[in-house]
């Protein structure tokens, strides 16, 4: 099903999610399209990997959902982050510093 | 927290699927309108929107599938749901559902039975606390003297219970008949003399009433008994004033202080205890090995260490004790295994037989589980299709295979309740009462959870066959394709694989059958050297206080003898310590041989001791060989005389002159009279465990009386009448004697084979069972395989082949298949049945009749097998077969 721009790392599309949302509450394609958004359009997350992640962060208790009307008056399921989701993120933007700080390391070797 | 969250989506996941079910499916058509007005937006006409917008989400079902994998206990509500789709199937199949829980209930259904046997005879056979560190102590001569000839020393027990190293606890025993009650109404009753400390060691409390004190060990003091529950109930009518009462035991008055719980009868069979209260000087011997012991192996000792610290507690003996303890050594056996050599190798053989059947049973199961498969595939290739994984495929699957197998189970559960009380019953009570945890055989805890287990891991082999099986699902290619579908290489090399096991494993049972009824016919005919037919048995034991001297004794069964004999219709009445088929080893003593050097202990010769009356050659109808048998003449006043077997006489007088020379029972040296031989007779075999015939030294009843003997009588007609004459004669001379063991020979050689007869029975059920398994799936894979290949013989045909060469193709490849099958089979028959003829009695290795006809059989059921479809294919008319889907 990883047939975006770039492979996400594992992990990478709950952080990512995460961020998206710290803005304020969106529902599902206004989450995928943010997150296109500011990644500069590196990363486009296609329904067959966003809602999963999104119910599996749901039932980890990181995000919450509710339906609302969308901006063309249409019903829509919306995700705001909670504060266990809070958290989540700056765990995860933490190991994700590490990680490329390590990796980086790791091509400037000789 | 997050538990908390975990917990309530769980359970919203599992009770409110519906709301979880029309929230996700909504949220997903959101979603794909937004994506189309999006696209509108961008400027795209309608029809092109749309398209775009499903290319973007990718399939709603699928999309929602990954979503439900996600969910927390959808595993759970995943396999109800499989569950019910399978329960639904169950139904609408009710043919192929009866099929399949019969089957799998037949295979799970002999396991449990033999099971309960196993778990009870060889798992459990008494239910003492820590059974395994309960352990049999004797010593050992270093001669054969049957395994009931497990006894040691008083003096040296005394010795081995205070050296105290590796045993918690020793405690010693003697079996003792009692005739039970006053004079003109006494009852025989086995009882045990049993050290204090008895039921100490075995962890055992009376229902009421106390046990034996130390004080009661002391001659004198020792008129107490205790009471089974179940001699209790028969002999006292269940009173619940007993404690306190007295009995009259061999004409002597015990007071009866104790009432052991249900269920306790060690050692069996006996119903009543007394204390062993030795004199100083039974103490103190050495010579004869006259008690049974039983000990406790301490905290975390094992049987090898304690066998060890034996065997330099017996060397120490023997150099402070050389004249009486010399060439013995002390062992030990847990009291659990004790009845192994009779009971492992029946119990394991059966279980191992019932395990092929089941086996035999899943291949079957396979197989036809595999042809609904190919019915099925559509089916699943639409699942696969529609987003099922292969991992949801498999517990799909699973469930349903699970299903079957657990409903074989539970009706394997509810038939063993009766097969399991059948078992139990069948056999004789003869043989019962000498085998401990016969009463054990029940569906139990153990029994169940076997069931379980092997209902469950019936279902799992069956579902994960099916799964691998499938293989890989490739949707596109199915759905596309019309009519049955195809088998590719992979699978129908899976099913070749069925084949072969089911050939294989159908002729080692077969075999293994085979060679067990011919053991038991054999058993049945090993009795040989006498004639069984119209002779009555009768047990008499006279009590030590009044026959106190041989004359006494002799004068007893004079006149009892006398009397019998004078019954109308009977020809000869006798006398013999140990009838043959009595399930008893004879006493085994030592002899000499006048004229002949003294040999080295080791090589001194062995023999069965009888006493036997003058007429018990004629009442068994033995052979005379050479020389006489004795006399009445030879008489207590008479020169001492023997009658030895044939064994003994080619031995050491291979020329047939032994009549004449003298033999001595024990060293040359010791004080035992020299014995004339003055006859030979024919062999006679004495129990079915025997591998040959044992060599028997009679010596006539008059010159050594003895207690305790059997009366046997030849009768002119039914032999079971004559007990209640006997009985006549027996109270007419004195009225405190009891009579038991009353049966005719002929059963008593019956009841005595009853267990390797129900072993055959059990294993000829097995054999066919297993033969018409083989056959059906042998048929099924076979004319399947040749039902798919009719397109192919129809093409064949029409380019002009020849139908005998294609029947030969055909053919050919049924022979391979069995081929193959026998060829692994074959040498694993004949390892299994050299290892059965070493470990059954009557189990005559590797019968190469059996082999060969068995082999020949199955060749024959494969033959068939291939031929009826063959000949189908073959004689369809081309344009028709080709035409076939």
């Amino acid at each position: 099903m990883n047939s975006e721009p770039t492979t996400l790392l594992q992990g990478t599309l709950d952080m990512l999610i995460l961020k998206s949302l710290v803005a304020g509450e969106r529902h599902g394609l206004g989450i995928s399209r943010r997150i296109q958004q500011i990644t500069g359009g590196t990363f486009s997350v296609k329904p067959g990997s966003l809602f999963p992640a999104l119910h599996r962060m749901e039932e980890e208790g990181w995000i919450v959902s509710f339906w609302g009307d969308s901006e063309n008056n249409r019903r829509a399921k919306y995700y705001r982050l909670s504060k266990a989701g809070l958290k989540q993120l700056e765990v995860e933007t933490k190991r994700w510093g590490r990680i490329s700080w390590a990796i980086a390391q790791a091509l400037e070797a000789s | 927290m997050p538990l908390s969250m975990k917990v309530r989506s769980f359970l919203r996941n599992l009770f409110l699927s519906r709301r979880v079910e029309a929230d996700l499916d909504q949220e997903v058509h959101s979603h794909l309108e937004m994506l189309i007005a999006e696209n509108i937006r961008a400027g795209m006409p309608p029809f092109e929107a749309q398209r775009a917008a499903r290319i973007e989400l990718g399939g709603i079902e699928q999309v929602k599938e990954q979503v439900r994998r996600e969910r927390i206990g959808i595993w759970l509500h995943s396999v109800i749901s499989d569950c019910r789709y399978g329960l639904r199937r169950l139904r609408k199949n009710p043919g192929f559902t009866a099929v399949v829980v019969l089957t799998l209930a037949l295979g799970i259904g002999a396991n449990s039975a033999i099971f309960s046997m196993v778990n009870a005879l060889l798992l459990h056979p008494y239910n003492f606390r820590n059974l395994d560190s309960l352990v049999r102590v004797w010593e050992d001569r270093g001669i054969d003297e049957g395994y009931d000839a497990r006894f040691i020393a008083s003096a040296d027990a005394e010795d081995l219970r205070s050296s105290g190293s590796v045993f918690e606890g020793l405690t010693t025993y003697s079996f003792q008949s009692f005739g039970l009650g006053t004079v003109g109404d006494v009852q025989p009753i086995l009882g045990c003399r049993v050290s204090a400390n008895f039921f100490d060691l075995l962890a055992v409390s009376p229902a009421a009433g106390r046990l034996f004190s130390v004080a009661e060990e002391q001659p004198g003091g020792d008129r107490v008994a205790i009471v089974s529950y179940g001699s209790w109930q028969r002999q006292f009518g269940g009173d619940p004033r007993l404690l306190g009462k007295t009995i009259s035991l061999n004409a002597r008055v015990y007071t009866i202080v104790g009432i052991m719980p249900k269920g306790f009868d060690y050692p069996v069979p006996a119903e009543l205890w007394v204390p062993l209260a030795l004199t100083p000087a039974e103490k103190a011997d050495r010579t004869q090995l006259s008690l049974n012991a039983l000990a406790r192996l301490k905290n975390g000792v094992s049987v090898s260490q304690a066998r060890a610290v034996l065997a330099s507690f017996s060397h120490r003996l023997e150099l402070e004790y050389p004249k009486t303890n010399a060439g013995r050594t002390t062992t030990l056996l847990q009291l659990r295994k004790e009845l192994y050599m009779f009971t492992l190798p029946l119990f394991l053989l059966l279980q191992a037989a019932a395990g092929f059947v089941l086996l035999l049973a899943c291949a079957n199961l396979a197989n036809l589980v595999f042809a609904r498969m190919i019915g099925r595939q559509r089916e699943i290739a639409l699942r696969a299709a529609l987003g099922a994984s292969r991992g949801r495929l498999g517990q799909l699957f699973l469930s349903e295979t699970l299903l079957y197998s657990t409903t074989a189970g539970a009706v394997a559960i509810a038939a063993s309740f009766a097969s399991v009380r059948a078992l139990r019953t069948s056999i004789p009570v003869g043989w019962t009462k000498w085998v401990p945890g016969w009463d054990g055989i029940r569906v139990d805890g153990n029994v169940l959870a076997f069931t379980m287990l092997a209902s469950l891991g019936v279902g799992i082999f069956l579902g994960l066959a099916t799964m691998l099986h499938t293989g890989r699902v490739e949707p596109n290619k199915t759905l596309k394709e019309t009519g049955t579908g195809t088998v590719t290489r992979g699978k129908r090399r899976v099913r070749s694989a069925l084949v072969v096991a089911q050939v294989m494993f159908a002729l080692i049972l077969l075999v293994c059958a085979g060679l067990t009824i011919q053991g038991f016919v054999r058993l049945a005919k090993v009795y040989q050297g006498f004639e069984p037919a119209s002779v009555l048995k009768i047990e008499i034991s006279l009590p030590q206080k009044v026959y106190a001297d041989n004359v006494k004794i002799a004068n007893f069964y004079q006149q009892l003898l006398r009397g019998t004999a004078s019954l109308p219709g009977v020809q000869h009445s006798s006398l013999i310590t140990n009838p043959p088929a009595s399930n008893v080893d004879n006493e085994t003593i030592f002899f000499s041989i006048e004229g002949q050097p003294a040999l080295k202990a080791s090589e001194t010769p062995s023999a069965d001791l009888q006493i036997a009356s003058p007429d018990f050659f004629d009442t068994l109808r033995i052979s005379s060989v050479a020389g006489r048998v004795y006399s009445d003449a030879d008489n207590a006043d008479a020169a001492r005389v023997a009658v030895i077997s044939r064994g003994i006489a080619s031995r050491f007088w291979p020329r047939g002159d032994a009549p004449g020379h003298r033999i001595k029972l024990g060293a040359k040296d010791s004080t035992e009279p020299w014995l004339t031989i003055v006859g030979v007779v024919g062999d006679v075999r004495q129990n079915w465990w025997n591998p040959i015939t044992r060599p028997v030294i009679y010596k006539p009843f008059a010159q050594s009386p003895q207690r305790s003997m059997t009366l046997l009588l030849r009768t002119t007609s039914n032999p079971a009448s004559y007990a209640s004459g006997v009985r006549d004669v027996v109270r007419q001379i004195d009225s405190g004697i009891a009579l038991r063991g009353i049966n005719t020979l002929e059963e008593e050689i019956a009841d005595s084979i009853a267990i390797i007869r129900i072993m055959g029975v059990l294993m000829g059920i097995f054999g066919i069972v297993a033969l018409a398994l083989s056959s059906i799936g042998v048929y099924g894979v076979l004319s399947e395989s040749v039902a798919q290949r009719t397109h192919e013989i129809g093409i064949r045909l029409a380019l002009g082949a020849n139908p005998r060469d294609l029947m030969k193709l055909i053919l050919g490849q049924a022979l391979k298949l069995t081929g193959i099958g026998m060829a692994i089979a074959v040498p694993c028959a004949v390892a299994i049945s050299r290892a059965m003829a070493s470990l059954i009695f009557g189990v005559v290795s590797v019968d190469f009749a059996i082999l060969v006809g068995f082999t020949a059989l199955l060749l024959f059921v494969a033959l068939g097998a291939g031929y009826l479809p063959a000949r189908r294919a073959i004689g369809l008319d081309p344009a028709v077969s080709l035409r076939y889907e």
